[in-house]
């Protein structure tokens, strides 16, 4: 094996400086001369009509710069569907739609003004259900679904409240149950939950007289936020200069657009001022987005010898009303949609359904931690039902190399293995030994693996910049954000790596701003390390290139002489004619003074090869650039007389291909357990009967905190390299969040014999379910 | 987000702050950690013309014990003093229970205990303690001072018996019977910080003098005593009967309610269970 000097070492962050210091500046730290602070007037009902804003009070209060109204901002938005207006326009859809936005001196000021706003409303039957959704009885979220502007491959239905319908079939449906010995049949569900990230949404808009836009904002991606802005703004992309510092944490919620162009708006109303909107934790609940609740309906068809003839899988998403990133949520979900398994015939349908709750976005797992919880939970039902064991029936239908995924994907032998991953968490939880039990409480374990492949159109691309700089040091520009996921790291290891040089001797540059970054597309979908990546390194070659050029020029023969070693280039057979990086960092320079050549600059591209878009009616095709594959485990103990859930043991393994830093990929597995386990044991949006959520706050939306964290973490990485990708490395942000639900809803059942099919699995469902089995 | 407009006042003496109180009546609120006084302003659920801050009155902070009188704990002193009380940690081991499980160690630097009584949700961690200690609540006002016994303090959720002008300058607790031994069981939502779901707090003699004293939250209107409990262990039976039957008449006496937190069942049940618990870890019982 190739030795590394960077590359598969577990080095520190480069930014632990300013995170643990407090240096590190986010865009709420960002305060501009002549900065106006915005507080927004929120719908107090889920669906009702706008009769009349009379903003007149407010308008005279001192302080006030600008009052928006719906009209203002006749604008739609949308990343895949252009179905958002930034303030309500004609109706409210949800409760804590913004309907009124005020700028004004101070944060105070703005909110007194908003005080004085008074709306009147006609309250309209509201969709609370994303099943009653489907019903024509029903009122449609948008009357004018069918005039909306959305991406080629989303498929909205008119006059209805579906925003997408993605469809899979592969092979005979009808024949393949027709074969099955025994069909189980079964139904999950999977509340709307919470992002939470510790810094909530922020955006501080300017746009100026002479049609410069300038936007500093918690956005994950920003060229999206450009993009986004000047489609709908119809401006072109030179004028608009999106600036990201550091994010205080994303997970998916901070993907594309958000509250952007409601600050540039409100800017340009005040002649150009900066105008700064902070979001209130209570907003970050009802006004950001969320993600978007499932239910699933999964019927399996299977022969006695385990194996899956036919699925039939149904899921309808709680998008809320504006379909945002829900609605290629959707479609990822169904092509992925039978879990990491060959199912040879299959009809699946992924419904992305507009209600009047809060609106749904990207998550990180991008709905396959939802859905997981179905189909992992119905595998161990379904081996149950024929009487095998949960691990040799996953092992028998698990999708190795050789195998056809869901959209006709012949998986190559590089793809990584989920079997491995299996039986690595089967045996660190010693499967099939039989769990010691202590006491009153009842201990079980249970595993699910998982799958995920980035979710991203078929042409997608990234791009990274080198510079040499005077003294031989490497500065590298590459538009992915921070939001501490670590991949800043792993690409100074990479540059270091691919350079020769120390890794001290790289920077990546925090803030990104699209006015002089490399172009990349999305901070999304677990393809940072993998896209941007490979994109580092093409840029490392490019200068590498451009290096060897002036030096072969200066000792006047072939560059194919020369090699970069220790910060020198130097000629391969004789190490000591040679000139450092520094020397040729500018231009090289003849014996006689004279300069040839110029600055070094690297400039790399990737972008994602061989994809293909989907087949509308079958969904068949090649949506993935790489397939992460794992499988995760829990040990539990569990009090039956208070239904206390404590998870001694958290297994993860997964085929990372290459593990660039290790000790990052655990912090990104513990971090990823501590944040699934909350909506597997208590997060989840709880509504009054009128659509108002009820637990608007972390007093009663509970994220788990210290002593619920489990008592030990066994992180596994499975090493089998895939060929595209920078050695050979996948990505796991995403994945390793997946199957922890249904890896616990699985030891729930081994501990106590009884089966939960809704999240989340609170003390007091798990105590309801154990008395009505004994009452049974 | 920006508290709604309010005018900030920082009396030094008692005499300054009653006639503070007499004058603006219920215009004004008295913020002392101001962990719930903050919270609902936040929220706009109240609306105060004037925050009297009460934290540069010297006297307010004695956290003070008498072998005779008991313990004294005045207005600002925080959970953390508490917590850090040898006295409070050996002779009133319900009340830094009880402390210990409030909110979280952050939240109490600045949380009191006189706060959280006046705050009067039923789910107040502190007042079960204090009702099963039988402690007197310190009122005063521009009219004088008065003893309010703290079974008589609650009187509804939110709701004290407190008249317009009057505050509490401090707590009493009288030293517990010989013996005796106490603790604080709260069980929540998660494993980690959160309000009650239901809080039992217990007091057992069980040697000389019998006494049992059992008090809860988040089951009632108010924290609620359970007076009836101390009748059935001077009567006959094993002790396992005994706390069967004091398990037993705590859930006829509470009524809970089915809310956010928690259904009315699963609050019967656990009070039911923790009462067992803490009766059997106090009595001794296997």
């Amino acid at each position: 094996m190739k030795k590394y000097s960077y590359v598969g070492k577990s080095v520190s962050r480069i930014d632990a400086f300013e995170k643990v210091t407090g240096t590190a500046v986010y865009t709420a730290d960002i305060k501009l001369p002549g900065m106006l602070y915005t507080k927004l007037l929120k719908s107090s009902h889920a669906h009702a009509r706008i009769v009349k804003i009379d903003t007149s009070e407010a308008e005279k209060l001192y302080g006030v710069r600008a009052i928006l109204t719906g009209e203002d901002i006749p604008h739609r938005f949308g990343i895949y569907m252009q179905d958002k207006t930034m303030l309500a326009i004609e109706k409210v859809r949800h409760v804590g739609e913004p309907v009124v936005a005020v700028a004004a001196d101070t944060e105070e000021i703005a909110e007194r003004a908003v005080e004085l706003v008074k709306v009147e409303y006609e309250e309209l039957p509201a969709i609370l259900d994303q099943r009653d959704a489907l019903k024509e009885s029903e009122p449609l979220v948008h009357e004018n679904l069918h005039e909306y502007k959305h991406a080629p491959f989303i498929f909205p239905e008119p006059h209805t409240n579906i925003a997408n319908h993605f469809k899979i079939r592969k092979g005979d449906i009808e024949a393949g149950f027709k074969e099955a010995d025994v069909i189980v049949e079964n139904e999950f569900r999977q509340p709307q939950v919470q992002h939470v990230p510790m810094e909530t949404h922020c955006s501080i808009g300017q746009w100026l007289p002479n049609g410069q836009i300038n936007v500093w904002t918690s956005a994950q991606s920003p060229f999206a936020v450009r993009q986004l802005l000047s489609v709908s703004l119809k401006v072109l992309m030179h004028k608009i200069n999106v600036q990201v510092p550091f994010l205080g944490g994303g997970f998916g919620g901070k993907a594309g657009l958000h509250w952007e162009p409601l600050v540039v708006f409100l800017s340009k109303k005040v002649g150009g001022r900066p105008v700064k909107l902070t979001m209130t934790r209570e907003e970050e609940f009802t006004t950001a987005a969320v993600r978007q609740g499932l239910y699933a309906r999964i019927k399996t068809g299977v022969k006695r010898n385990g194996k899956i003839t036919a699925e039939e899988i149904e899921f309808i998403w709680d998008t809320g009303p504006f379909a945002d990133y829900a609605v290629n949520v959707g479609r990822a979900s169904g092509y992925s949609c039978t879990g990491p398994y060959e199912v040879p015939n299959l009809k699946g349908d992924s419904l992305t359904v507009y209600t009047n709750h809060p609106y749904g976005t990207a998550f990180r797992g991008f709905g396959h931690v939802p859905f997981h919880w179905a189909i992992e939970r119905q595998m161990d039902l379904v081996a149950r039902e024929i009487g095998m064991d949960i691990v040799e029936f996953r092992l028998k239908n698990a999708a190795i190399p050789g195998r056809i995924t869901a959209t006709g994907e012949e998986l190559k032998e590089d793809c990584g293995r989920v079997d491995e991953c299996i039986k690595a968490v089967a045996k660190e939880l010693a499967w099939g030994e039989k769990v010691e039990q202590r006491g009153n409480k009842l201990r079980g374990k249970g595993i699910a693996a998982f799958w995920k492949a980035p979710a991203m159109p078929a042409n997608t691309s990234s791009s990274a910049i080198m510079k040499l700089n005077e003294d031989g040091t490497v500065t590298l520009l590459v538009a992915t954000t921070e939001m501490g996921q670590g991949t800043h790291t792993a690409f100074a290891q990479m540059a270091a790596e691919e350079l020769g040089v120390p890794m001290e001797k790289v920077k990546v540059v925090t803030i990104k701003r699209t006015d002089y970054m490399p172009y990349t597309w999305q901070t999304v979908a677990s393809r940072s390390s993998f896209m941007d990546g490979n994109a580092v390194l093409r840029a490392v070659r490019d200068a590498k290139d451009k290096i060897k050029d002036t030096a072969a020029a200066l000792f006047g023969v072939s560059k194919d002489h020369l090699v970069i070693v220790d910060e020198k280039v130097s000629f391969r057979d004789d190490p000591d004619k040679c000139f450092s990086l520094a020397d040729i960092a500018t231009c090289g320079t003849l014996p006689s003074g004279e300069g040839i050549k110029g600055p070094i600059l690297g400039y790399g591209v990737y972008t994602a090869e061989r994809l293909t878009n989907l087949d509308p009616e079958t969904g068949q095709g090649l949506p993935a650039l790489k397939w992460t594959f794992g499988a995760q485990g829990m040990e539990i103990e569990l009090d039956p007389e208070t239904g206390d859930i404590k998870v001694l043991k958290a297994v993860t393994a997964l085929d990372v291909g290459k593990a660039l830093n290790p000790q990052l990929i655990k912090s990104q597995i513990y971090g990823a357990i501590i944040m699934g386990l909350g909506p597997a044991l208590s997060e989840q949006y709880i509504y009054d009967e009128k659509g108002a959520l009820i637990n608007n706050n972390l007093t009663d939306y509970k994220i788990l905190r210290a002593p619920d964290i489990p008592d030990e973490f066994v992180p596994i990485l499975i090493e089998n390299p895939q060929r595209n990708a920078p050695y050979g490395a996948r990505g796991v942000g995403e994945p390793v969040l997946i199957s922890i639900t249904p890896a616990l809803g699985n030891a729930i059942h081994n501990a106590t014999g009884v089966d939960f099919y809704d999240l989340p699995l609170t003390r007091e469902k798990i105590w309801l379910g154990l008395k009505q089995r004994e009452e049974k | 987000m920006p508290l709604p407009k309010f005018d900030y006042l920082k009396p030094e003496s008692v005499r300054e702050l009653v006639s503070l109180l007499a004058e603006q009546g219920e215009d004004a609120k008295i913020f002392a950690g101001g962990t719930d006084l903050l919270v609902l302003m936040r929220d706009r659920a109240i609306r105060p013309k004037y925050l009297i801050d009460i934290k540069g009155i010297e006297e307010l902070g004695e956290l003070s014990y008498d072998e005779e009188k008991g313990l004294k704990i005045g207005a600002t002193v925080n959970l953390n003093e508490i917590i850090k009380s040898d006295v409070v940690r050996e002779r009133f081991g319900v009340l830094w229970s009880a402390a210990n499980s409030l909110a979280d160690p952050i939240l109490r630097n600045r949380a009191t205990l006189v706060g959280n009584i006046c705050n009067a949700s039923p789910a107040a961690d502190m007042a079960p303690a204090l009702l099963v200690l039988d402690a007197e609540v310190e009122v005063a006002s521009k009219e004088g001072e008065r003893t309010i016994p703290i079974q008589e303090f609650f009187v509804g959720v939110k709701r004290t018996s407190l008249k317009p002008g009057e505050f509490v300058c401090a707590v009493r607790v009288p030293n517990p019977p010989e013996g005796a031994r106490g603790d604080y069981l709260k069980w929540g939502r998660t494993r980690g910080e959160d309000l009650a779901v239901v809080g039992v707090a217990g007091l057992a003699a069980n040697s000389g003098k019998k006494l049992v004293r059992i008090a809860l939250s988040s089951v009632a209107p108010t924290p609620l005593l359970v007076p009836e409990v101390k009748g059935v262990f001077e009567g006959g039976g094993s002790l396992e009967e005994q706390i069967d039957k004091a398990a037993s008449i705590v859930v006829e006496k509470i009524s809970p309610i089915s809310d956010v937190r928690a259904g009315k069942e699963y609050r019967l049940h656990m009070a039911e269970v923790l009462t067992k618990q803490i009766l059997k870890q106090l009595l001794g019982a296997s």
